[in-house]
């Protein structure tokens, strides 16, 4: 193979202007994070889109995170088009799970269905940077990261998409207390880590042109998912 | 990044052509002035190489004014002296933190062609820079005491470096305040 691009696409001159090469991806942007606890996880993500490498904004109102039919959260960001296509074809799945075995499919389950339906797309990949949570069997919260080729890990705190480095050295310092210097503590609770993640998104507001608006958060817990809304800044 | 009457400037230092580690004893601050520092980033032979030039302007400064360089007379001298090289730049970028004759906090950062920025908060540069004002913008708070300042920016160094696969390998912090300057070594991951 001559070049590593994920796709070679001939495109006839009656349907391409002129002089412009067609590019199948726009990035979108936008901040998902989640952080998974005892008996709970908490998604976020802002609202905003842009389009293109970010000067314009497309809408301050348009969520990309979803429930799913099995109770478990998934937030998407990158190109927001297949980050669409990618939970259509994901409900799809747990549609047909269900119909075949008469239960919801588990979260554990979801991760790896979700990991293989991109990996399937290895050579001309979804670009969305998403993030499954969800409970385990046991109940106990879980956050799985992924990368667009469907690499993933279960984990305790992760940020992802444009703001995403931004949040994640702050989410280790509140959550696994990497540094030597933090002070071990009980395991966070909810209002904790809720304060932790509107934290989080404030700061990542400031500094990233591409996230702002609104933060939406998702608390999953045994007994559903609550939503909540928040301001950001709309600058 | 700033406090009340005192500033706070950290780097790693760590050294290395890609990831290739060279160096883990790699000072990238200088006192410049009894209450200012500069902190360089970037190409660590213009690093070393504005360095000796800055350590001579400032000496020649001081025999010839006889007096020390404020700091934002430093941050000014910095700069004219990156855009003399407007089209061969050096590829650093610099940060002069300090305290003015008044004791008011100075941070200023600027890029490798000495187009500065005057922060009221906190300045970050280098490899980890996204990394760094996410974690300052959620840490810093105004008005912190030295003491304060120094966990604040130890964390935020610790934590941003930690994500960044080419930095680290131990940091170090000066905190100045009007009465003294304290230094600190941080032992990080060596990883």
């Amino acid at each position: 193979m001559d070049s590593f691009l994920p796709v070679q696409v001939s495109w006839t001159p009656q349907t391409a202007a002129s002089g412009s090469d067609f590019y199948p991806y726009t990035n979108n942007a936008g901040t998902v994070a989640g952080i998974s606890g005892g008996d709970f996880c908490v998604m976020a993500a802002d609202t905003r889109q842009s389009f293109g490498v970010g000067y314009l904004i497309n809408t301050r109102y348009q969520p990309k995170m979803f429930k799913l039919s099995n109770g478990s959260v998934l937030g998407t960001s990158g190109f927001y088009a297949d980050g669409l296509t990618l939970i259509k074809r994901i409900n799809q799945r747990l549609e047909w799970y269900k119909h075949a075995h008469d239960k919801e499919m588990s979260t554990p389950a979801l991760a790896q269905l979700l990991s293989i339906t991109l990996y399937s797309k290895r050579f001309f990949p979804y670009y969305a940077r998403v993030l499954l949570g969800g409970l385990d069997l046991e109940g106990h919260g879980v956050v799985y990261g992924y990368d667009s080729i469907g690499s993933y890990e279960p984990c305790l705190a992760r940020a992802t998409g444009s703001g995403g480095s931004l949040i994640q050295p702050f989410l280790d310092n509140q959550i696994y207390r990497k540094t030597p210097l933090g002070i071990l503590q009980a395991p966070h609770t909810l209002d904790q880590v809720k304060a932790v993640m509107r934290d989080s998104f404030t700061s990542a507001t400031e500094r990233d042109i591409q996230t702002g608006d609104y933060l939406e958060l998702f608390i999953i817990t045994a007994q559903g998912v609550d939503v909540e809304k928040y301001d950001l800044r709309k600058d | 990044m700033s406090g009340k009457n005192c500033v706070a400037i950290a780097s790693d230092k760590r050294f290395g052509v890609k990831y290739l580690t060279i160096s883990m004893e790699f000072p990238k601050m200088f006192q410049a002035t009894d209450k200012t520092f500069i902190g360089i980033s970037g190409l660590a032979t213009d690093v070393q190489t504005l360095m000796e030039r800055f350590r001579f302007k400032i000496n020649m400064y001081r025999m010839n004014e006889e007096r020390d360089f404020e700091p934002i007379t430093l941050a000014n001298m910095v700069s004219s002296t990156l855009y003399e090289r407007r089209f061969s730049p050096y590829f650093v970028e610099p940060i002069v933190a300090g305290l003015d004759k008044n004791n008011n906090p100075y941070i200023n950062g600027m890029d490798l062609i000495g187009c500065s920025t005057t922060a009221c908060d906190f300045a970050a540069t280098g490899t980890p820079e996204d990394q760094l004002y996410g974690t300052c913008e959620a840490l810093w708070e105004p008005n912190l005491e030295p003491e304060e300042l120094f966990e604040t920016i130890s964390q935020t160094i610790m934590s941003a470096t930690n994500r960044d696969c080419v930095s680290g390998w131990g940091a170090v912090v000066h905190v100045i305040t009007p009465e003294r300057v304290i230094t600190r070594t941080l032992k990080t991951r060596m990883d």
